[in-house]
């Protein structure tokens, strides 16, 4: 009687740890669950085609990646303040036109242009930061105005035309080698890890979070939450401008219609990759996830043949599949 | 009591969330036109338990009778049609929608053509409103009407749907205590209906006001199920902490201690009186009055969230700016807010963040967290508030009110506090919690810390200061020394000067 009553005690400890077990694998499943899903995706094309996991086709994505890369960073700061920044596609076409024109005119001057772009997406920035800090407009509408004004003034420049004829030498900023892959990856990589230390290991970070999380509690303990608004939004059109100045170089012309619609792709990268848009809670390397596995289902499919409209509708059911799986885990995870 | 049968018979639930029980086999009745109060500290499973009832979620194991009937639990809508309704803690009206409209929402009453009949509706409302003695103008938008009101036409919505159960989740939690006889007198209103009701709080003169018997859970476990004639205050405080709550003793503060903030001339309004007042090194000077008598405006004021009209605050005889949050904190105060959830806590991120964030410019170089200084400064703070948790990494939205508010308090602490402003430090936290944050704030006041406590608790004011301030209508109306405090009529005096019976001319 007592040798059962043991063993059946056992066995209650044993399942205990089981169920704590698959307790465990499934929260990891859950918190992890971008790198998973990237991995199916990875594994599903190769499958599909011998073509896809080779080191040439890896850095093909990298490559498609990288003009994202930056207004991605930029968007991720910006949402984890629970704000939205639309206007990032057409200050990219801003930066692309002013640095353009001056370069063309002034061909001699070439950092002072590139100099020029950043600068234009700084100011579209701490425009769109003052005006949603201190006048308390939305960022939605806010952004949205930039955005149109920001495209206006892009087509305004060139006059409604593109600027074409500018000098050989601005190509080499985003065409020039190194280990094979062309600057942009680079400089994605580079953004990636500094933004990402920033946002982990940086007070300025921790109040970027604070702010989203709870703008009044942050007031509370000492942040000033006007001050850190207008820095994410001035981040976010900084590295817009860096941007337009990398995707003209890749051109080496100046496009008005340059990075439109890039904003709904950023957008897309942060939220697949866990992002809230009520602010607050995000990662920058969840966002990484999230742009690679955007370009890497688009490349896969278009291994596989798959005409581009199908493409659309395959990532907006990602998006959908991707907030939905995000929100069951948050509530598995804070119950 | 109008009693005609069983309503609610609990029979053996038991729930079970990730594997930690949280109800153990409860069992109990409440029968029709009888209000039973469910009593217990913040996560003894009264809210499981109402959500159960309610068809929210489903038990483990054990069974819900309504009338006789068992109820096919985890259905909200088959337990709304078996007569059950809830109130819940946290109202969600359609602000922009009208009474009538928030009443008659889901069961419209059309005309002929199908089209909306305003009239008629309008006409309903006012009448179930008068049943409830509540005479509103049906037509009012719900967003200009207070939390107490909100909360009554709440009811009136759900009993009106024919509720023969209704369930009351801590109503009293987000209502000034002027307003809570109108939510007695419609509970007994609904008593003599012959509804059953459950009521959830953690005062005890409510218990003691409304209510025909008393359930009180803890730990997930049925403590005590007695009529109220049975259940005195001290038998339902054991049985909800499982041991006798300890008394209040104010810290001492010595005779000779220095002046050390000194509020000056501080007007907040345009129209206000400004006030003035000293706070002695280790003292604890309590702020009483009336809920909107203007108390919380002039801490928001002293700490540089709320901007004052004008006046001047000394820290050490050394005037500060009091222009924002950053600046009084390097100034040496610190806040601890009423709204914990709303001005506290940064709830999606953790312990250590929350912890360190009031001063994490002092745990960074160079603007890179020092990760070591950090953690071992919040370790120190949150061992010294006797924190509930699973590590500094733990979210503090998983955390209970109780635990959250040690953060908001611990925090401070991490560097020297000159003044401590508190503002209802026990609103919303469990019994045994409270007990702990009374120590704490005793025990850096004896260290010599100046407190500003802002009370709406009688005995928790009384109790803890060493003096108190009656404020009305944003200016000081009377002061009552510790030996005034002491005396058996302190609390009448409060009310009198709170409510205007009597004025006293102050001056510092």
């Amino acid at each position: 009687m007592s040798k059962h009553g043991t063993s059946a005690l056992g066995n209650l400890e044993e399942a205990e740890k089981a169920s704590w077990n698959k307790e465990r694998i499934a929260n990891l499943l859950v918190r992890n669950s971008m790198v998973f899903v990237l991995l199916i995706v990875i594994g599903y094309f190769s499958s599909k085609n011998d073509g896809f996991l080779t080191l040439p086709n890896l850095r093909t994505i990298l490559i498609a990646s990288a003009p994202f890369a930056l207004i991605t960073l930029g968007q991720t700061v910006v949402i984890l303040t629970g704000g939205i920044d639309l206007s990032v596609g057409s200050v990219i076409a801003l930066a692309t036109m002013t640095s353009a024109k001056f370069v063309v005119t002034h061909p001699d001057q070439f950092w002072a242009a590139i100099a020029l772009g950043i600068f234009v997406g700084l100011l579209a920035g701490i425009i769109n930061g003052v005006v949603i800090a201190y006048l308390n407009v939305t960022p939605f509408v806010t952004t949205l105005g930039m955005l149109t004004i920001a495209s206006g003034l892009a087509y305004a420049i060139g006059n409604g035309a593109p600027i074409n004829g500018l000098p050989e030498r601005w190509g080499t900023i985003a065409n020039s080698k190194f280990l094979g892959f062309q600057s942009p990856v680079f400089v994605m990589i580079t953004g990636f890890v500094v933004i990402g230390i920033v946002m982990s290991r940086s007070a300025f970070g921790l109040r970027i979070y604070a702010v989203g999380g709870n703008r009044v509690a942050a007031e509370v303990a000492g942040v000033n939450p006007r001050r850190i608004l207008i820095y994410v939004y001035a981040i976010s059109g900084t590295l817009a401008g860096l941007s337009g100045v990398i995707l003209s170089s890749r051109v080496i012309s100046g496009p008005p219609n340059l990075g439109s619609g890039y904003e709904l792709s950023a957008i897309a990268a942060v939220v697949i990759g866990g992002a809230s848009l009520m602010g607050g809670r995000g990662t920058i390397w969840g966002s990484f996830l999230g742009l690679l596995l955007i370009q890497t289902l688009n490349n896969g499919l278009d291994i596989l043949i798959i005409p581009a409209y199908w493409q659309s509708v395959i990532s907006g059911v990602l998006i959908i599949a991707a907030v939905t799986v995000d929100m069951w885990a948050t509530k598995r995870s804070t119950r | 009591m109008a009693g005609s049968g069983t309503a609610l018979q609990v029979e053996g639930v038991q729930k079970s969330f990730g594997g930690v029980p949280v109800l153990n086999s409860i069992s109990f009745d409440v029968p029709s036109g009888h209000v039973t109060a469910l009593a217990g500290e913040n996560g003894a499973g009264k809210s499981t338990l109402m959500k159960i009832i309610s068809g929210q979620i489903k038990a483990d194991s054990g069974v819900i009778r309504l009338f006789g009937e068992t109820l096919e639990q985890g259905d909200p809508i088959v337990s709304r049609r078996a007569g059950v309704s809830i109130v819940p803690q946290e109202l969600s009206p359609y602000p922009d929608l009208s009474i009538y409209e928030n009443l008659f929402v889901g069961r419209e009453i059309r005309n002929k053509l199908g089209f909306l009949n305003h009239a008629k509706m309008q006409e309903r409302a006012r009448q179930m409103l008068e049943n409830f003695g509540l005479e509103l103008n049906p037509k009012i938008k719900m967003n200009r009407l207070s939390v107490a009101v909100t909360q009554l036409v709440e009811i009136t919505k759900a009993t009106s749907w024919g509720a023969k159960i209704l369930l009351l989740d801590e109503p009293t939690s987000a209502i000034p205590d002027r307003e809570v006889d109108q939510l007695y007198k419609v509970v007994r209103t609904l008593r003599e209906q012959n509804v059953a009701m459950i009521y959830t709080t953690h005062r005890m003169v409510e218990i003691q006001e409304i209510a025909d018997s008393v359930v009180v859970l803890r730990d997930g476990n049925l403590a005590l199920n007695v009529p109220i004639s049975e259940a005195d205050e001290a038998r339902i405080v054991r049985s909800m902490v499982g041991r006798d709550l300890e008394k209040l003793e104010s810290a001492k503060l010595a005779a000779n201690a220095p002046k050390r903030i000194a509020v000056r001339n501080l007007q907040i309004g345009k129209k206000s009186t400004p006030v003035s007042f000293d706070i002695a090194a280790g003292e604890i000077l309590g702020l009483g009055g009336l809920i909107g008598a203007g108390r919380t405006e002039i801490a928001e004021a002293i700490f540089g969230i709320r901007s004052a009209q004008s006046g001047s605050i000394l820290v050490e005889g050394v005037e500060i700016d009091i222009r924002t949050p950053s600046a009084s904190i390097k100034a040496g105060l610190a806040f601890v807010p009423e709204d914990r959830k709303g001005a506290g806590l940064v709830l999606t991120r953790s312990v250590v963040d929350n912890v360190s964030l009031p001063h994490i410019g002092d745990f960074s170089k160079g603007g890179w967290v020092n990760s070591r200084s950090r953690n071992s400064a919040a370790t120190k703070v949150v061992e010294s508030v006797n924190l509930r948790s699973r590590g500094l990494s733990q979210l503090t939205g998983t955390l209970s009110g109780g635990n959250q508010q040690k953060i908001v308090l611990a925090r401070w602490l991490t560097h020297e506090v000159k003044l401590l402003i508190l503002d209802e430090p026990t609103r919303g936290v469990d019994v045994g919690a409270r007990g702990e944050i009374y120590s704490i704030i005793r025990k850096l006041a004896e260290d010599g810390m100046s407190v500003l406590l802002i009370s709406s608790d009688m005995p928790e004011l009384i109790g803890m200061s060493n003096r108190v301030l009656v404020i009305r209508g944003g200016a000081v109306v009377g002061e009552m020394s510790r030996s005034e405090l002491d005396q058996e009529n302190a609390q009448i005096k409060i009310f009198q000067y709170a409510s205007g019976q009597v004025t006293e001319g102050i001056n510092v």
